[in-house]
């Protein structure tokens, strides 16, 4: 049997596992499934047609598939082992479904908007504000008072310094900050922590500095075809050019 | 008071004063003790091996003594000590210690925390500081008496805020900032954050002797005017045989210097830094260890 307290409500047709632990005065709407080994903290509430994957901790005062109509049909689907702490709000999302993966650490006053599809192993730090459609992929890190603009995808292992305002996407491996974001290096001490090899680092560096010569706002478009041309290239390296060439082709639409 | 009946979760063995006054949907921990003429207002939240002491008024969806955000946190019972007369305003958030920083998180007497502050772990708050509305403090800061904290401004790991200084709005503090100066920025990139000036009010409510006040000032002057050969400035004005604040200055400045990134308490990095001691219990110290793997 889950334990409910007794101050807590919790609509009859909600699905909760057994070893689940629910807070007083939180509230778990009717059309939620929430997996083995969660814990929904005081005062949390999780709304709307949301899924919580195994050993997710919901700190208090957290709101977990808000929809701005208040229409409960939002859809919300999390992963495993996340950390929601204190007064996060995850916007469900109305046409797709708001996307977290495993395992991520979602610190206190969070916002993630809605159809927002946030990957693995993400640290998103105090006040981050994630606006819907955007994409985080796997591993990234975030300062506090970060702003990710909608529809942006930010690559894996980006780290966004504090006070960032990104507003255009943001490759993989990266450093990126000010107002509006730029690329400032690699992330070098989160790829070391992840076991990339000293070559592959080395490599990435060598790329950013090209491709960016300083703090240039945009990728060197010449530079891009050269790197793209060589067979050579290193995979992660081709991945960052990939990613620079998709934002390359969009504003190239406009 | 109204007639409604008073919801609320209180565990058995909390120690709660008996004129506290615990409003409606707050949550009482097991391990908490409250003060005398402590008020939670309402949807409170208390948590974790945490003392609060007298004339506290909290503020609804403040969440006192949760666990850390920090991933090195290995579950030990680790306090958050408060005490007395602050005021925390709504949605503050104060986080308990953790063990490699000396198991402790606290907040002095007279602070006033406004909407949505963080107090992150190991953090020392003392006496008289004003933080602003959604100021986030990291993991590790020590804010010292006096301090105002401008709205928004956001302080890194182990960073400093001295006496009375003052940090002005959206600022991230990135190194210590000295004691009576005005640390601002604007934009981030227009105006980086830097030393900006005195913080006159600061050094007004500091009560200074005359003669000290104006040694201080000359030494802010001195050093601050133009922030080049700032060691040699330092090791002139100690040399003059300078006392009191303007030497304390001198020595915050020295030890800034001396740190990493012009942060001092980078090199308590893995070790209790020395306020630890005067707060914990000696039991507690013996108490909180971590299990050696």
């Amino acid at each position: 049997m889950p334990q409910i307290s007794p101050n807590a409500m919790v609509e009859k047709s909600a699905e909760l596992a057994d070893d689940v632990r629910v807070g007083p005065f939180a509230y778990i709407g009717p059309a939620v499934r929430i997996g083995p080994g969660c814990v929904i903290d005081t005062g949390a509430s999780i709304l709307g047609r949301t899924t919580l994957g195994a050993k997710c901790h919901v700190f208090p005062f957290t709101v977990i598939g808000a929809d701005a109509g208040q229409t409960g049909n939002g859809e919300c689907f999390i992963g495993q082992a996340n950390s929601f702490r204190e007064h996060v709000t995850i916007c469900a999302g109305l046409k797709a479904p708001t996307r977290i993966g495993d395992d991520n650490l979602i610190m206190i006053g969070c916002q993630i908007g809605p159809a927002a599809v946030i990957g693995d192993h993400c640290i998103l730090t105090n006040s981050t504000q994630i606006e819907g459609r955007s994409q985080i992929d796997d591993y990234v890190g975030t300062s506090a008072f970060t702003y990710v603009s909608a529809g942006v995808r930010v690559g894996s292992y980006t780290y966004i310094a504090g006070y960032t305002g990104v507003e255009d996407h943001a490759p993989p491996f990266a450093m990126v900050q000010g107002c509006p974001a730029r690329v400032r290096g690699v992330n070098s001490n989160k790829l070391r922590r992840c076991g990339f090899g000293d070559d592959d680092i080395r490599a990435l560096k060598e790329a950013f500095r090209d491709l960016f010569n300083g703090a240039a706002d945009a990728a060197d478009p010449q530079v891009l075809r050269r790197m793209e041309a060589d067979a050579s290239l290193n995979p992660h390296v081709r991945r960052v050019v990939e990613a620079l060439r998709e934002r390359v082709g969009e504003d190239s639409r406009k | 008071m109204t007639g409604l009946a008073v919801i609320r979760e209180i565990a058995p063995s909390a120690r709660v004063a008996n004129d506290a006054v615990i409003g409606s949907f707050c949550v009482v921990g097991p391990h908490v003790t409250i003060g005398p003429g402590t008020v939670l207002i309402r949807r409170v939240v208390v948590l974790g091996h945490t003392t609060i002491g007298s004339a506290n008024i909290v503020e609804e969806g403040c969440v006192l003594g949760a666990e850390p955000q920090d991933l090195k946190y290995g579950g030990s019972p680790t306090l958050l000590i408060i005490g007395h007369r602050n005021r925390f305003g709504p949605r503050v958030t104060a986080h308990i210690g953790t063990e490699d920083g000396g198991c402790l998180t606290r907040i002095g007497n007279d602070n006033l925390l406004s909407d949505g502050c963080h107090i992150a772990h190991d953090c020392y708050v003392e006496d008289k500081v004003h933080l602003g509305r959604n100021v986030l403090l990291a993991g590790h800061v020590l804010v010292e008496t006096g301090a105002v904290v401008g709205d928004l401004a956001g302080a890194h790991h182990f960073t400093t805020i001295g006496r009375y200084a003052r940090v002005g709005p959206r600022t991230p503090v990135r190194r210590d900032v000295p004691p009576f100066t005005h640390f601002y920025s604007q934009d981030h990139e227009r105006i980086p954050p830097a030393v900006r000036g005195v913080h006159q009010e600061g050094i007004a409510a500091a009560g200074l002797a005359v003669a000290e006040e104006a040694e201080l000032r000359k030494a802010l002057k001195e050093l601050f005017d133009d922030e080049t050969a700032l060691q040699t400035k330092i090791e002139q004005l100690v040399s003059m045989g300078v006392e009191g604040s303007a030497l304390a200055l001198c020595e915050f400045c020295q030890r800034s210097l001396q740190g990493v990134y012009g942060r001092y308490r980078e090199l308590l990095r893995g070790q209790p830094p020395p306020e630890a001691a005067k707060f914990m219990p000696p039991q507690e110290q013996v108490n909180i260890r971590r299990p050696s793997s």
